[in-house]
């Protein structure tokens, strides 16, 4: 393993599905030699290509998750995460992205800077993750790379500019002229690993020349030296113009930009040397850890071997050993049999063996240095943990895991399915904290909940193809919850003295509305009214109340229950009759709390082009939106609003129909409010509809 | 609570007629150098007007729109808390509807890019706004055809608006004791106040409506609100 952290790079390519990063990261692997074959992306061969290693990706062409694979190339090493391009895979997306340090944005020279792209560039912007861009599939009919760097300046806002020219385009696509080394590189072979290097075809020197004074007069912004050289009119070293446009990427000010053909092999060894030469190693990003034992504080990580380890487990695999547990050193170093922290959990791990990916390959290693990104096998973990060296406190996400806000039903269709799903919804819980399942006590389904409804869907597709288990999924449900809104007092009797052992409690007080916490119990009883044994069955009886609410049984939130008063009996009382006695008062004053239901709201934020906002505005209104603002960015605009979940199904479909496919929205929990009446009515309506079936 | 907020309005006390302060379509502005708190005094308005179930419309030329809503929540949490109330959660569900926040790059605001905005949300019924508050228009640049245009489209609809303008410590007032920002323009405004720090105070100044004279109110900077003498 390389010891010069110079010489690393941790990179994530991104871009929209059809743009073909999947191909582009097969030719990178096999010009760097860690496969000897080419496949295509859509499995023709039946093998696949090597980075997809989940079914669903191959079948579909697309890469769902994002596995990391590393390579080597001029004494470089290159770990690669390939990051979904699909905007509903967020956590993915943003996982991957937390553990990269630079990005190379490819873009295809026919569709150019699409609505997906424009996404994975803000997702890029908003980790500050440096990039370059590769302007894929020259050799399409319709090519015009020059019109996709002008999109990347207008519609991204990037400082693009071209390392190289085309030369030919289409059918015509021959090679590339390099503005750098203003030489001619064509790419010959069978698979294009011959590069050969010759003088600039006479047809495009005067557009080199030119296009190599736009690319001097940029980097110049960036290296006094360089100013030097070009107001004394002398000759620009490639040294001097490299150095400069790294500054300028690493402050992320400038965007080279490549062209070429991965599915023609041509263009794909260039950009290697642009990785190693432009983009990031880990020493040269700020990585900050959160500290906490002190409110979640920043702390700056320091990338040295030395220090303590902090290490983030960013993807989890289930691999033909066990466990297979990605992870990317910060800080520090992670060595096989040396023992860690689970931050999350407090328990020590002991490490076993540390292996480096290379997709669903493998190759043991005895440690991942500071800056590295490994894998583990036999760590119990979920992903998202930080782990530690002992003595530390630091986590590298936050800790904050919001509830689930919608759930669904999932039926196995036969026993096969039933285990097969048992084992899959397993594996999702553990890697992804907002995905939660439980069985109904009311219809004994199985019941899968998470952020919203694309993020079910995605892992009852998972399911099906990952786990052969085939499900019948329910209807979306809302994660409805009651609450009271008045004072109401109490007094009940539970009394049960005709045969047998009696039961008698009697508690009075009041119940009153709580904002911010779900459910607080104080005992005011003085005088031993109710005997001090008895008042946590009293508790006991207030909280059971709490999963099914009287009014139209959803869990019951933001009460306070305080006891002043009560009576006992010296034989008859008992946990149990405090106990019912609870719940009987709970129920008594419930029906005078002026109890509501309220409903999950999400904050949804719509990135439209400006011409689309009028309409993306209205088509939130009408699901009972409240647009909170909109945010002009030039050509596109940012409306952020407040929209209830219940009204929210479906909108990816009319979003896309209303904006032509490019508009772009995120949906987050925001809080919980009141339905409004009429939705209520409607609401009651419904649940007893299903209860009537269920009977 | 809503209704001790809105007997307490210190604005009051300036002594307009309406509780509006400005007329349909007229315009006032809140004058300060950087940092003596415009945007808060602003959002006080906004909050008050807000408190009357009238419309506020939130135009920033600086901030985004989170930042903006940061300063509501803040200004709304100081006011309840200067009433010794806990800031209630549905008081403030019940007045979010009332505002809307946009913003825009200061080279990208334009009156005919307003009025499309504003067309989208009266149009479709989503939002009618009764006062504008821009905050961050460069008074230092010539801003004459865009306020006239402005005030035009105003006077069509009746909307009133404030505006925050940024003055300079290094610069001379005029005579009449207005700042070169809005010297040329103040024909435009109905309203103009100043805020002047003196000491630990800040205090308000009428430089045009009213007495023109120092009110019997002060901006106080440790709460960022403003409060009677």
């Amino acid at each position: 393993m390389n010891k010069d952290i110079r010489k690393v790079r941790n990179i994530g390519i991104s871009a929209h599905i059809d743009s073909g990063k999947t191909t582009l990261t097969e030719r990178i692997l096999f010009y760097t030699q860690r496969i000897h074959a080419i496949h295509d992306v859509k499995g023709k061969d039946g093998v696949g290509a090597t980075m997809d290693s989940m079914e669903l990706e191959k079948e579909r062409g697309i890469t769902i998750a994002s596995a990391a694979t590393y390579c080597e190339w001029q004494g470089h090493e290159i770990n690669i995460i390939d990051t979904p391009g699909h905007v509903d895979f967020t956590i993915e997306v943003e996982r991957s992205l937390r553990v990269l340090d630079g990005g190379i944005l490819v873009l295809c020279s026919v569709g150019g800077v699409q609505s997906q792209s424009i996404t994975v560039d803000q997702q890029m912007k908003r980790y500050k993750v440096p990039s370059i861009a590769f302007i894929n599939k020259c050799d399409r009919s319709g090519a015009n790379p020059f019109r996709v760097i002008g999109q990347l300046r207008e519609k991204l806002g990037h400082n693009a500019v071209a390392l190289q020219i085309p030369i030919g385009l289409e059918a015509d696509f021959e090679g590339v002229v390099d503005l750098i080394a203003m030489q001619a590189v064509y790419f010959d072979g069978d698979n294009g690993e011959t590069l050969r290097i010759e003088a600039i075809p006479e047809a495009i020197r005067e557009e080199a020349l030119q296009r190599r004074e736009e690319l001097i007069d940029a980097a110049t912004m960036f290296s006094d030296e360089l100013t030097e050289v070009v107001l004394e009119e002398k000759e620009v070293s490639e040294e001097l113009l490299i150095s400069a446009l790294r500054t300028g990427v690493l402050a992320r000010e400038i965007t080279p930009v490549m062209v070429g053909s991965a599915y023609k092999n041509k263009g794909v060894q260039l950009l290697l040397d642009a990785v190693n030469n432009y983009l990031p190693c880990p020493d040269e990003i700020e990585n900050v850890a959160l500290d906490t034992e002190n409110d979640e504080a920043p702390v700056i990580l320091t990338s040295q071997n030395d220090d303590p380890l902090v290490a983030l487990a960013f993807k989890l695999e289930d691999g033909q050993y066990g466990q297979l547990t990605y992870i990317r050193v910060y800080q520090g170093r992670l060595a096989k049999g040396g023992t860690i922290i689970n931050v999350r959990t407090g328990k020590k791990v002991k490490i076993g063996r540390v292996v480096r990916m290379h997709a669903d390959q493998m190759e043991d290693i005895e440690a991942i240095p500071a800056g590295y990104i490994g894998a583990l096998f036999g760590i119990d973990c979920a992903s998202g943990d930080t782990f530690v060296a002992p003595g530390l406190d630091l986590t590298m996400t936050s800790m904050f895991v919001p509830e689930p806000v919608i759930s669904l039903a999932v039926k196995p269709v036969d026993h096969k399915a039933e285990i097969n799903m048992s084992k899959a919804l397993n594996r999702f819980t553990k890697e992804d904290p907002t995905f939660k399942t439980h069985v109904s006590e009311e219809t004994g389904d199985t019941i899968i909940s998470g952020m919203g409804e694309l993020h079910l869907e995605v892992y009852i597709e998972r399911m099906k193809r990952e786990y052969s288990a085939v499900v019948d999924t329910g209807q979306p449900r809302v994660a409805y919850r009651e609450t009271i809104t008045a004072q109401a007092e109490f007094d009940y009797i539970h009394k049960k003295q005709t045969g047998g052992a009696g039961q008698y409690g009697r508690v009075a007080g009041y119940l009153e509305p709580l904002a911010d916490e779900e459910f607080v119990f104080e005992s005011q009883i003085v005088g031993g009214a109710i005997p001090t044994q008895f008042i946590p069955s009293c508790e006991k009886g207030f909280r059971r109340c709490l999963a099914k609410g009287p009014k139209m049984e959803f869990p019951v939130t933001g009460v306070k229950a305080v006891i002043t008063d009560g009576a006992s009996h010296a034989v008859d009382s008992s946990d149990k009759a405090f106990q019912a006695a609870a719940r009987g008062a709970f129920l008594q004053a419930y029906a005078k709390a002026k109890a509501v239901i309220q409903e999950p709201i999400m904050k949804v934020v719509v990135e439209s082009p400006t011409e689309f906002q009028g309409a993306v505005m209205g088509s939130l209104n009408q699901r009972r939106g409240m647009i909170v603002g909109s945010q002009d960015e030039g050509v596109m605009t940012v409306i952020e609003s407040q929209v209830p979940l219940a009204e929210m199904f479906g909108y990816s479909t009319v979003l896309r129909s209303l904006t032509q496919g490019k508009a772009q929205f995120t949906m987050e929990f925001a809080t919980y409010r009141q339905v409004p009446q009429s939705v209520a009515e409607e609401i009651a309506k419904k649940r007893s509809e299903e209860k009537k079936k269920v009977a | 609570m809503k209704k001790d907020l809105l007997m307490r309005n210190p604005l009051r006390q300036l002594g307009y007629g309406s509780e509006d302060i400005l007329a349909d379509g007229a315009f006032g502005a809140i004058l300060a150098r950087a940092g003596l708190g415009k945007t808060a005094f602003l959002v006080q308005i906004a909050l008050h007007t807000m408190l009357r179930d009238r419309s506020v419309l939130h135009i920033s030329l600086d901030d985004p729109v989170d930042k903006v809503s940061l300063w509501y929540q803040e200004v709304f949490n100081l006011m309840a808390k200067s009433r010794q109330a806990i800031p209630s959660s549905d008081l403030w569900d019940h007045l979010l509807p009332q505002r809307f926040i946009m913003t825009f790059k200061v080279e990208g605001f334009s009156v005919p890019k307003l009025r499309e905005r504003l067309t989208d949300l009266t149009e479709q019924d989503i939002f009618h706004p009764h006062t504008l508050i821009i905050d961050g228009l460069p008074f230092d640049g010539d801003m004459g055809g865009l306020l006239e245009d402005l005030k035009a489209m105003c006077g069509e609809t009746g909307i009133r608006s404030w505006f925050t303008v940024r003055t300079h410590r290094h610069e001379e007032p005029g005579p009449d004791g207005m700042p070169p920002q809005l010297a040329d323009l103040q024909n435009l405004f109905d309203i103009a106040l100043q805020l002047l720090p003196d000491g630990q105070d800040i205090h308000i100044r009428q430089l045009k409506g009213g007495t023109g004279q120092d009110t019997p109110l002060r901006f106080d900077p440790a709460t960022m609100l403003i409060k009677a003498d």
